[in-house]
């Protein structure tokens, strides 16, 4: 498994009844890289990864993860995957410690190694204090840097994270993707999804999920540049709100909205610059107005991805 | 081969030392399955006993003289019943009955000792409260023991020589004492470990699901054997414990013989413990739910083996459909092969029929259960 990439769809579909939850997605992954997959519920994120994970047996296409095929060699991808679902089962009831044994346990770890292994594992989640405390008693943030050191215990090359952040507080999320990004620096495959489009500033690539279809991948700069034509400005001044909806009906002015205390303009980069945003602005009656160049979001990239009409899946490697 | 077998014990073990802890973080687990059976063995043994003495006993006697009065002492003097009341007439027991003061009422006849010196036949009068058979029943039997025995002795004491015409000797044999605890220990060992075994069992792979813990082990490569074997071998090694505290306790406190090979009985509690957590994993499977699995496996545990294993009610007595359905209640194979190798010290030539029908019932259910139980989750 040291060459070709570490995971690898090739026209992955699965259908419940009429219902096709993922649809003919195609995509590789490089070994060490952070995988981001993005989606809005229900898009399919969860069912390719229990396809990947040798969960769920595709409808047609296929999938090979660290060199082997899920459809026919589940239990070897098994072996050599971590993963961790989305409400992070660790048992609440146990401390700390005894999850830790157990899951190593499951991947065939005992005695001494396991023992030295999972002391490695809370010195690297930063969890050598909690070592003996109830799990249940603990924060979230706490007990999902537990469960991903439970999914990383048997040192796997592919780790497999859904929704790991989901309801972490922000200072517990960024911690878990400092963690994230020393696991992918040491050589492990990380194909997370998630939620929050700041986290997946962190991924090295990003894939997006619409209706089971992948309908964008590349890095996030280039999604950004090809997702948002447009030019970000960011105007802050006063009386900015009614100034808005007469720049907002102005030809060449894609948006503005209110955002913070600010106003968020998207424009035709051809029509307008920060100047002549400025002077309109003032012209339609706000006042004391400063515009700057912003750089566009992924929420910018998402919105206009998940707004446009389907066309049919894009098929992008690496 | 050798590598993938450790791996399997790793595995298993992992399942089983996890399971451990569980029962260990959750006493109420091991209160149920330890301290209840010794509980309600007690409750059974000394409150709840299926023999009766002392009954409530009227008396009409409107003969009052020395014969009347010998008569009395003898149902009241061994113990058998004691004296109620003393009823002016017969019809005043309906009343006495129905306020519960009285099970009988016994009525002797005006002119009873003279009838008697004469040698004519006298007819004495019982009446009996009927509403609970079992009490009316063992009021029968004793008082025609008691009645039987007066008239011998008064045949002797005339003179009467020789054996009557006929003469029924009743010998009960391995219970003589006709001791309900005898007879209940089996069933209520059948009944604590059925519902400890499925309970237990369905309640924890259950909350695997629930939790969404058993998604996360399905994604490891520890294998649906595994998992089962891991989950069912504490509980197994707790229900054996629950048969030797029954068993223990039977033996102490209400001397409960053990004439059979307590290897064989060993093996009986083993096979029919396999079918009970069998049983408790089916249901778990289909149900993925804590709650509903409570409840079905209350029901198809406990229901069943109280009523159609022979525990209480006497199998040859149920109509054909229960006698059949009987035939697939595990608990059934167990209480009759207990009360063989504990009473009657029944060896492996009469209790095989019964180890058969457990071992052929457990591996039907475990192999459903396995093959309901799919690693992938659609």
């Amino acid at each position: 498994m040291t060459d070709g990439p570490s995971i690898e769809a090739v026209g992955l579909t699965r259908r419940f009844g009429d219902f096709t939850a993922v649809d003919r997605v195609f995509f590789e992954v490089s070994r060490g890289e952070i995988f981001g997959y993005l989606g809005a519920n229900g898009a399919g994120k969860s069912t390719t990864i229990r396809m990947l994970t040798g969960l769920l047996t595709p409808t047609s296409g296929e999938a090979r993860v660290a060199g082997y095929d899920v459809a026919t060699s589940p239990e070897s991808v098994k072996a050599s995957i971590g993963y961790m679902s989305q409400k992070f089962s660790l048992y609440l009831d146990l401390p700390v410690w005894e999850n830790l044994l157990f899951f190593g346990g499951a991947y065939g770890l005992w005695g001494d190694a396991l023992k030295v292994r999972a002391g490695e594992i809370l010195e690297l989640t930063g969890l050598v204090d909690f070592r003996g405390a109830t799990t249940g008693s603990l924060p979230g943030g706490i007990r999902q840097r537990l469960a991903l050191g439970c999914a990383i215990l048997h040192r796997p090359g592919v780790v497999f994270l859904d929704e790991p952040t989901a309801g972490v507080d922000p200072v517990a999320r960024r911690r878990f993707w400092k963690l994230i990004r020393e696991l992918s620096a040491a050589g492990t495959t990380v194909f997370v999804t998630t939620h929050y489009l700041d986290e997946a500033e962190y991924c090295r690539r990003i894939g997006l999920m619409a209706d089971g279809r992948l309908v964008a991948l590349d890095t996030p700069a280039a999604l950004k540049r090809a997702w948002v034509p447009d030019r970000v400005l960011v105007a802050r001044g006063r009386n900015l709100l009614v100034a808005a909806a007469a720049l907002a009906a102005r030809p060449g002015v894609a948006a503005a909205e209110p955002f913070g205390a600010g106003l968020h303009v998207r424009v035709s980069p051809d029509r307008w610059d920060a100047a002549s945003v400025r002077a309109a602005l003032g012209a339609a009656g706000a006042s004391d107005v400063q515009v700057e160049e912003a750089e566009p979001s992924l929420e910018d990239v998402f919105l206009a991805v998940v707004g446009r009409p389907q066309t049919a899946p894009v098929e992008a490697g690496p | 081969m050798k590598e993938r077998l450790r791996r399997f014990v790793v595995r298993v073990g992992a399942m089983s030392a996890k399971e451990v802890l569980h029962i260990q973080r959750d006493p109420r687990t091991l209160y149920l399955a330890l301290v209840m059976p010794v509980v309600l063995l007690l409750l059974f043994g000394y409150g709840v006993s299926f023999d009766l003495d002392r009954m409530p006993l009227a008396v009409a006697d409107a003969d009052r003289t020395r014969a009347s009065r010998e008569l009395v002492n003898a149902f009241v003097e061994p113990g058998e019943f004691a004296l109620a009341r003393e009823l002016a007439t017969p019809e005043e027991a309906g009343a006495l009955f129905r306020r519960g003061k009285a099970l009988a009422a016994l009525v002797v006849p005006r002119d009873y000792e003279r009838d008697l010196s004469r040698g004519d036949r006298v007819e004495l009068q019982l009446l009996v409260d009927g509403a609970d058979p079992v009490s009316a029943n063992q009021v029968l039997s004793k008082a025609d023991a008691i009645v039987r025995a007066v008239s011998q002795a008064r045949a002797a004491a005339a003179g009467f020589v020789g054996q009557p015409p006929l003469q029924v000797d009743i010998w009960t044999r391995y219970n003589p004492e006709g001791r309900s605890a005898v007879f209940f220990v089996p069933g209520l060992a059948a009944y604590l470990m059925a519902i400890g075994a499925v309970l237990l069992t369905a309640l924890t792979v259950a909350g695997e699901w629930e939790r969404g813990s058993m998604e996360q082990l399905f994604a490891s490569p520890v294998g649906r054997l595994e998992i089962i074997l891991g989950k069912l071998l504490p509980y197994l090694a707790l229900g054996m414990l629950q048969l030797l505290l029954v068993l223990g306790v039977g033996t102490t406190a209400f001397d409960v013989p053990v004439r059979g090979s307590p290897v064989l009985i060993f093996v009986l509690g083993l096979l029919f413990l396999v079918s009970m957590l069998g049983q408790g994993l089916l249901i778990s499977v289909v149900t993925k739910n804590q709650l509903v699995a409570t409840q079905a496996g209350a029901l198809s545990s406990l229901i069943p083996s109280l009523l159609l294993s022979g525990m209480v009610f006497p199998i040859e007595n149920m109509p054909l459909p229960l006698r059949m359905l009987s035939r697939v209640i595990p608990a059934r194979y167990l209480v009759h092969g207990l009360r063989g190798t504990l009473l009657k010290g029944n060896g492996l030539a009469e209790v095989w029929t019964d180890l058969a029908a457990l071992a052929v019932i457990g591996l039907l259910v475990l192999a459903l259960a396995t093959r309901r139980f799919k690693r992938r989750l659609a």
